[in-house]
Parts: C-alpha cells; structure tokens; sequence
C-alpha cells in the first residue's frame, strides 16, 4: 500500500546559522505549540458536574 | 452479626515484623481515599491536566504492541500486512507519547509543579522524560532493516565522540534489543509508577491563583475551600 506522503527523497531542513532543523520536525513542535496553547485557552465541558469556578 | 465483623483486621503490627511495619507505613503514607480518589478538585477540570493521563494511555498502547512484536519477531513486523500494521501502532504510539509528554512537561514548568513539597513529582516526571529518549532510540536501531544499521553506525560514532561509547555498542543488536524491551521499559515503567504514587499522594499542582488563596491546597492536594468552590459535594468532579 502506498503511504499518504511520499517519503522516497531527501529530508527537508531548515537551516540558520549553526542551527539545522528537519521541516518534519519543525512541524511536530508547532503542533506542540498550537496543542499547548489550545489546553489552556480551550474550554473544558463540565457535563454539568461541579464547576462554580 | 455487627458491622465491625464485616471489616478488615487492621491492628498495630507486631513488633519487630517488617511486614507490619511496611503496611503501615504504606497506609500513613498514602491512605487508601488518597491512592484512589473518587474524586479531583474542580480546577483539574481543563485541558492542560488531560495531558498526563494521556501520556499513560499511549504508554500502555507503547508496552501493549510492543509486548505483541516481541512475541512475534522481525519477520513478522517486516513481511506481513498486520505485522505492518503493528509495528506502526508501536511507532506512532511513541510519537504520541512523547508529543503529549512534552505538552505534559510544558503544562507543568509553566505551573511551576515543584510546589507544595512536590519536588519529587516534577523530578521523577523529568526523569522519566529523560530515560524514555534512550528507550525510543534503542528502538530504532532494534529493526532489523538497513535503516536500523545506517542508525546504529551513526549512533555508535556520536557516543563515541561525547566519551560514552565504551559503556555499551550500538552495533550489537542483542545488546540494544534487551535495553529496549527489557532494561529501559522496565526503568520507564518503574518511575512512572513512583510519580503516579506521588501525585497521588501530594495532589495534582492547584494553578497559582488557587495556591495563593488557599495556600492547604497548594501541599495537600485537598479541594480548595474558598468561595469558588465551597463544599466537597460541589467542589470537586468525578474523576
């Protein structure tokens, strides 16, 4: 079966200065961001239980 | 038939039995409402505290299908289609792992989760950040594929440059297939289970404006009781 991204070339880097980056990776640590900010923005459903606060 | 002949012998150990003492040294230190509560305080209602419970989750589906490629070997995982299927369960549950063990870590920096005498909480959840990196990347080199060969020489010479590299041989596959499914699981296990214990025993971390209103909270782990959340029944949800 043929993967949904083809991974059959060189990795994709982002480079500056001395600092080299995958862009796959660079990807993962922006979801984490977005993740994080989103846990802490996002609402929390209650169901009704609790929360006066 | 009393009520108090239904409960459990619970007496003060005889002296000199390790095994009394233990227990109740077990029992003073984590209660049994503590170890398994019914019941969290109302600020552990958001997203940010979801995502501890999810890095056990995907911990559980990491042990779960690599438990299950163990049992069946390289070949399997390499040449068949649910040996495929597996063996990317057992990749992509890492990835999750440590997605939402990083979100974790953040979550708690920026809470500052050490307080409260929660040093040991955020020590051994640092740790096991720590140990769980070795853990994956022995992975990688215990494919059995060319990519897991290309890995370990690259590996083996960036040990060898930090001065490390006499201690083990990423070369040596047996060597790296027992870190990875025997030595370093069972240290990641191990320590996972001590910081359970211990945030169950000190409480989730109350986020600061809770702490500085109800500084009992902030040490342990109770419901806070100022007035956003007044009472046990309305102050705290089902876990």
């Amino acid at each position: 079966m043929a993967a949904i991204f083809n991974l059959n070339h060189h990795a994709s880097y982002v480079h500056w200065h001395f600092f080299q980056l995958s862009v796959s990776n660079l990807v993962v640590i922006v979801l984490m961001i977005i993740v994080f900010v989103a846990a802490i923005l996002l609402p929390f459903p209650s169901h009704g239980i609790g929360g006066k606060s | 038939m009393s009520v108090s002949e239904h409960e459990p012998p619970v007496s003060a150990p005889e002296p000199g039995s390790w095994s009394g003492a233990v227990r109740e040294w077990a029992v003073r230190t984590l209660p049994p409402e503590k170890a398994l509560p019914d019941k969290q305080p109302t600020y552990v209602a958001s997203w940010i505290y979801v995502f501890g419970v999810l890095s056990l989750s995907s911990l559980a589906v990491i042990i779960l299908s690599g438990t299950i490629l163990a049992l069946k070997g390289p070949g399997w995982w390499h040449f068949t289609g649910i040996g495929h299927f597996f063996n990317s369960i057992h990749l992509w549950s890492v990835e999750l792992f440590f997605f939402v063990m990083v979100v974790h870590l953040w979550g708690k920096y920026f809470m500052a989760a050490w307080r409260g005498r929660r040093k040991a909480v955020w020590i051994t959840g640092a740790v096991t950040f720590l140990v769980a990196i070795p853990c994956a990347l022995t992975g990688y080199v215990s494919q059995q594929n060319f990519d897991a060969q290309w890995i370990s020489t690259q590996a083996k010479d960036a040990m060898n440059a930090v001065g490390i590299g006499s201690f083990f041989n990423l070369l040596n596959f047996g060597q790296m297939y027992s870190y990875h499914i025997l030595l370093l699981p069972v240290a990641v296990v191990a320590i996972v289970f001590g910081h359970v214990l211990l945030v169950r025993k000190h409480g989730v971390v109350p986020p600061f404006h809770v702490a500085s209103a109800t500084p009992k909270a902030s040490t342990d782990g109770s419901a806070p009781t100022d007035g956003k959340v007044s009472s046990p029944t309305d102050g705290n949800v089902s876990s």
